[in-house]
């Protein structure tokens, strides 16, 4: 049973495996829950490794970023390692309009991304 | 009262039990049957000194067994309650009829039929030879019941002690209701008082609404902005009242224009609020808070360069700071002299150069939106104009503008429509991408904030 709404979670060895259940990430209020949702999976834990699997995504607004860059900042102050993956075409441009393709470490998917966590 | 040989006849078991616990504990003896059947034989065992029995009953009704017992020569003389719902006056009858000495309605109280049970006691029946046969028409029907005095009289006086107590029972709920009135008026009354407590504090937050979006239409340029040597035009649509775009230009001394487009994240009053606040900073009016000039010791005025500011709003916006709100910005300083543009980009949008016939050409620079990415410095861009040449800066709202299957307009359509507007005068141009974006948008309308700035460098005087 999915202990959250938003998203699916999961462990592989110490990486937090994080995977976005909705299609359209738009919304204000769903924005919240998600980020709700991922601090109380990720706990108290510090500088965690963390994985982000946007497979089921399609739609993306760019608040989102904001939410991303939160969490990049607050997983490398732990000296944790923040990585995306499954970012279909349409969402990649959101990333790379704003430059920030070159802050996050993005993979294909998550076994490619989980080979890079070793 | 002292303990007395109860019989029971209740086809409910609940029903019974919950009786039968109620005289134990006045100290009667109880017993109890399911059914007129099974209480007759249980009387004839021995004789109980009163009967209480349902009417309803599986096998033999209470009318039945009210009969048996009555025409009984050993039991006759032994009083017999009846429960009745009492929903029809043939009821009444009926139990005449049958012989039956006392009604109590169902539901009842069980210290009423601790009551009634005392009276009946109290009044033994009479000699059974007194029975006399009565007539009585009741709904338009003759019924011939025999009964004796003491029965009738019984009956009687338990039918008006019935219709006191449901009286009673009318009072009460009658009082109940008006009590509930007056509590559903004072209800009422306080409804109305928070309704217009809502209504004037959701007018004062219409005023506030309106005041903020006053503020925010400060951000952008007066009806009278223009610059020398160059046409400037723009549109700004909120999608909302309160939005996270603006723009402007102005001259920031004799020699340079500044002109900008920011999008800060969201929408609504966290994001128009944080606007608001880098609109502060981004003033062409020598204050201690502005970045794009400063006092120079000679009196004079010094320009800072784009990267130079793009950097210091970086130091000042951290993300972290604004509950994760960052924004993206696109600065460019003019030199009018030479049309040579400086500019950095934040994670903004290329602008787009429509340079002679050449086609349409997008020039970005590369930069992290304001507030990701805590220290670092902003690489500066230029871009050197030839007169007639056109730049458009603009959000994302424009590129990324949805249609109803959720395509993006894209940055193609957005050259190809100011490629082929090149020949109008541009504030056309600026007009006709707007309503190239609104349409994309239909039916819904666009999403996201809309903010388009054109500008066209004509040195020697206007075209």
């Amino acid at each position: 049973m999915d202990a959250y709404r938003r998203i699916q979670t999961g462990k592989t060895g110490d990486v937090h495996l994080v995977v976005f259940k909705d299609k359209k990430i738009l919304d204000d209020t769903v924005l919240d829950e998600i980020k709700k949702e991922i601090a109380a999976f990720l706990g108290k834990s510090s500088g965690p490794d963390v994985l982000l699997d946007f497979a089921n995504v399609e739609f993306m607004s760019s608040a989102m970023l904001g939410l991303l860059g939160q969490l990049h900042r607050k997983i490398a102050a732990g000296h944790g390692r923040l990585k995306m993956c499954g970012i279909r075409p349409e969402i990649f441009q959101v990333f790379k309009l704003t430059s920030l393709d070159k802050l996050f470490s993005i993979h294909k998917d998550a076994p490619a991304a989980l080979a890079t966590f070793t | 009262m002292a303990g007395v040989d109860v019989l029971i006849a209740e086809d409910s078991r609940i029903q019974a039990k919950i009786l039968q616990r109620r005289l134990t504990d006045a100290g009667h003896t109880v017993r109890w049957a399911e059914n007129g059947a099974d209480a007759l034989k249980l009387a004839r065992e021995r004789r109980p000194e009163i009967i209480i029995s349902d009417i309803e009953m599986p096998v033999m009704t209470g009318y039945e067994f009210c009969k048996a017992v009555k025409t009984d020569p050993a039991l006759r003389t032994v009083p017999l309650i009846l429960m009745s719902t009492l929903s029809d006056p043939i009821d009444i009858i009926r139990g005449l009829d049958a012989g039956a000495d006392n009604y109590v309605t169902k539901p009842y109280d069980p210290d009423y039929l601790l009551g009634r049970m005392q009276s009946l006691l109290a009044t033994p029946l009479g000699d059974p030879a007194e029975e006399a046969t009565l007539e009585v028409a009741v709904a338009g029907q003759k019924f011939r019941v025999q009964a004796g005095r003491q029965q009738v009289l019984n009956l009687l006086v338990s039918t008006f002690e019935n219709a006191v107590a449901k009286n009673q029972e009318l009072i009460a709920a009658n009082e109940d209701l008006s009590l509930a009135r007056d509590k559903l008026q004072q209800t009422n009354t306080e409804l109305s008082a928070l309704n217009e407590r809502i209504s004037t504090i959701n007018a004062r937050m219409v005023r506030d609404l309106e005041a903020a979006a006053k503020v925010q239409q400060s951000l952008l340029p007066p009806d009278d902005a223009a610059l020398p040597a160059a046409t400037v035009a723009w549109r700004y649509v909120p999608c909302q009242d309160l939005a996270g775009d603006f723009l402007n230009f102005f001259p920031l001394d004799a020699e340079h224009a500044g002109l900008f487009v920011v999008d800060v994240s969201g929408h609504g009053v966290p994001s128009s609020l944080m606007a608001v606040t880098v609109g502060r900073f981004l003033s062409p009016k020598v204050t201690d808070q502005s970045l794009l000039v400063r006092q120079r010791p000679d009196g004079g005025v010094a320009v800072a360069t784009p990267a130079d500011v793009a950097t210091q709003l970086n130091r000042l916006f951290q993300a972290d700071e604004f509950s994760g709100l960052y924004f993206t910005i696109l600065y460019g300083v003019l030199h009018i002299p030479t049309g040579r543009l400086d500019y950095i980009s934040a994670g903004h949008p290329a602008l787009l150069l429509l340079s002679g016939d050449k086609p349409p050409a997008y020039h970005g620079a590369e930069g992290f939106p304001i507030g990701f990415v805590p220290d670092i410095e902003y690489a500066q861009a230029s871009l050197q104009l030839a007169p007639g040449d056109r730049i458009y800066m603009y959000s994302d709202g424009v590129t990324e503008a949805m249609d109803k299957d959720q395509n993006p307009l894209g940055e193609q359509a957005l050259a190809d429509c100011l490629a082929a507007s090149r020949s109008q005068p541009l504030p056309d141009t600026v007009a006709g991408l707007l309503e190239t974006v609104v349409q994309w948008c239909q039916p819904n309308g666009p999403l996201d904030d809309v903010s388009i700035l054109g500008l066209e460098w004509h040195p020697s005087g206007r075209p």
